[in-house]
């Protein structure tokens, strides 16, 4: 058996993804806003206005305090000389296996959001798929960044 | 010819009937729904396509003008645009594959179109020159396809500039070979051709598309005929009915053959050394040069029309020469026996040459196959029972569906053999992959909260093809060939832990957190 990765996010991407999922849930929010817009104009039922924000409000707090923890506590990662490995999914568990000799390039990627909590992403692109380590504070990230693309320079490429 | 040259001036034709070709439809929606519109003059609308086809005309002219190439030693340079200028330079060991054909436009003017792909992920990954004489196309061919050439090419430097990291082992160099192999060549052959197009998979697609047709042609009829034919098809029985599906089967039918003939007529493969040059087409004369070192992945195809006759199709998942007809694909042999492929594919792509030993999936995923294909079938059965007459016949589907489901399992099947993995799997036709560990860019391993249950998974794979990525993936297979298969990509060497599920594993760790 495979031992399972062993390294985890950084803790305060967690923070990051709430933000993130809280705006999606702004986002979710337009229709029953939509639709009580609309009833203002014509005659419609009101409660499918409730039901609406009722459900959207429900998801909202299920997705937020729930599914994103719950999706950081599942996200892990490895680094071996030879290959990195992924482990990712709350519902649908991946895991994935990269080999070093595979890497095309490694970037380090920052949004707004992971900016101002002082973290980044390290993207690892192949020939043919791009995976992405989605949170990490900005030194690990680039010195993860810095020590796959030596490895990956260090690789065989006879194998 | 070495100086700066332009296009045969038939360039201007052609690329006035390719904008004419994306024309067409506008000028037919136009027209149609200008009719009804009041208001606005025919003669106007007249007056708009005129000025729009002069536009392109002039715009053909002044591209083919402006546009000129120069061929040197071992770079192709390219001039065009009028007022955004751009250069482009092609360089030999940038060259993933060249194509020369000659479309029908063409071939009036006794032209050919070159395609070149060149490699990597770049905003063009391909370039055309659409009307050149023969002679020129097939210079520019030899001089970037050339590389018997005493000049090392020192792959590592070409990369440096597209590859951030300066990691350019990933696209494998080409081992420089001087001397010329003997040519191997293989033919279809007329035999062939026609058992090819006889039992060609694109029938389906042609029965929908006449259905489509058939359908929609009401809208064009006089109304009494409507009338007559609608009396017709509420007295007739149900035979009639299957008169009609089989006329529709039939016309796709011989569509289907007729395009089939035309496509793959006069196919041949010549080997020379690593390269692989595959010339087809009747109307539409195709070649297509591909190298043995970039063919990423080899399927072998057997649709349910060829599977009880012994014969398949292989086709080749190639960095550059797929066409989107071909699911990205390049065809290798539009047809064979399935006993002669290995023999075939040691001749034109020996690491290939082998027939693997398929492990097949635990009986834990067969009902998984056939649920997956029942259930649906059920609802539409249900449904088409309440509603329509004889509806009651859908329920033949979910039995089908289920049979279907059953017989992909049966086929299913996943082995490593050396250092290639194969894939057995089926929709509806039996595909075989083979992959070499070498050219799989990942592996992926993932479960679902069924897949749990019985502890399965999906196996996915991805290569490079053409522009983009390709996965392969194979559903259901148990704990133990997921060990097996990732230890076998991983270039790690295995310490050995007790076994226990993944996902008890997960849950202990999270626990032990807490």
């Amino acid at each position: 058996m495979r031992p399972l990765p062993d390294r985890y996010l950084a803790p305060k991407t967690r923070r990051v993804w709430k933000i993130t999922a809280g705006f999606e849930s702004i986002f979710l929010f337009l229709i029953p806003a939509g639709y009580w817009g609309a009833a203002q104009v014509w005659e419609l039922p009101m409660w499918i206005f409730y039901t609406l924000t009722g459900f959207f409000l429900l998801t909202a707090v299920l997705s937020i305090f729930i599914l994103q923890p719950l999706k950081w506590k599942r996200w892990r990662y490895k680094v071996y000389e030879n290959e990195v490995e992924l482990m990712r999914g709350v519902f649908i568990v991946e895991r994935v296996i990269i080999p070093m000799i595979r890497v095309q390039h490694v970037d380090t990627r920052q949004g707004p959001i992971l900016r101002h909590y002082k973290l980044a992403s390290v993207t690892i692109s192949t020939a043919a798929t791009v995976h992405e380590i989605p949170g990490l504070e900005m030194e690990a990230a680039g010195e993860l960044r810095d020590q796959i693309a030596q490895l990956a320079r260090e690789a065989d490429p006879d194998e | 010819m070495n100086n700066w040259q332009r296009q045969h001036p038939a360039a201007i034709f052609i690329s006035f009937l390719g904008s004419l070709k994306q024309m067409i439809i506008t000028v037919i929606v136009v027209f149609i729904f200008g009719q009804q519109a009041d208001g606005i003059s025919s003669l106007f609308f007249i007056a708009f396509f005129a000025l729009i086809l002069i536009g392109s005309l002039v715009n053909g002219f002044i591209s083919w003008w402006r546009f000129k190439y120069y061929l040197k030693s071992d770079e192709l340079e390219v001039k065009q645009g009028l007022i955004f200028r751009q250069n482009r330079f092609i360089r030999r060991d940038r060259v993933q594959s060249i194509d020369i054909n000659a479309k029908i436009v063409q071939r009036i003017f006794g032209l050919v179109e070159l395609k070149i792909e060149t490699a990597g992920g770049g905003s063009e990954p391909e370039f055309r020159l659409v009307a050149l004489k023969r002679h020129k196309a097939e210079q520019i061919k030899a001089e970037l396809l050339n590389r018997g050439n005493d000049k090392e090419i020192n792959f590592s430097e070409a990369y440096l500039g597209e590859i951030s990291e300066g990691m350019a082992h990933t696209l494998t160099p080409l081992p420089e070979k001087k001397r010329e192999e003997p040519v191997y060549k293989w033919e279809l052959g007329i035999k062939r051709l026609v058992i090819a197009a006889v039992t060609s998979s694109g029938v389906g697609i042609a029965a929908t598309f006449m259905a489509a047709v058939v359908s929609q042609l009401p809208q064009f009829l006089p109304d009494w005929l409507i009338n007559i034919a609608v009396g017709w098809v509420i007295q007739s029985s149900i035979v009639y009915i299957g008169m009609f599906i089989v006329t529709v089967l039939v016309s796709a039918w011989l569509f289907t053959i007729v395009s089939t003939v035309l496509k793959y007529g006069m196919f041949t493969i010549n080997k020379k050394g690593e390269e692989i040059h595959i010339s087809r087409g009747v109307l539409e004369q195709r070649q297509l040069t591909l190298n043995e070192n970039r063919i990423n992945a080899v399927r072998v195809v057997q649709n349910i029309l060829r599977q009880p006759l012994g014969y398949c199709a292989v086709y080749v998942e190639s960095a550059g020469g797929g066409t989107k007809d071909e699911d990205l694909s390049t065809i290798l042999l539009p047809l064979c026996r399935r006993s002669e492929v290995e023999e075939l594919l040691g001749e034109i792509v020996p690491e290939y040459a082998f027939e693997p030993q398929y492990d097949g999936l635990p009986k834990e995923s067969m009902r998984r196959y056939m649920i997956k294909l029942i259930v649906p079938a059920l609802i539409g059965a249900g449904a088409a029972a309440y509603f329509v007459p004889y509806g009651s016949l859908a329920f033949l589907l979910p039995a089908a569906g289920g049979l279907l489901g059953y017989v992909q399992y049966k086929t299913a099947g996943i082995c490593s053999e050396r250092d290639y993995l194969c894939i057995r799997s089926r929709q509806f036709s039996k595909s075989e992959v083979m992959l070499p560990k070498r050219r799989i860019q990942d592996m992926e391993m993932s479960q679902n909260p069924l897949q749990r249950l019985d502890d399965l998974y999906t196996i996915t794979v991805s290569v490079l093809t053409t522009v983009i990525g390709k996965a392969f993936s194979l559903k259901h297979i148990s704990a133990e060939q997921k060990e097996t298969f990732m230890q076998w990509y991983s270039y790690e060497i295995e310490e050995s832990v007790n076994p226990h599920d993944m996902e008890d594993e997960i849950e202990n760790e999270e626990r032990s957190r807490l």
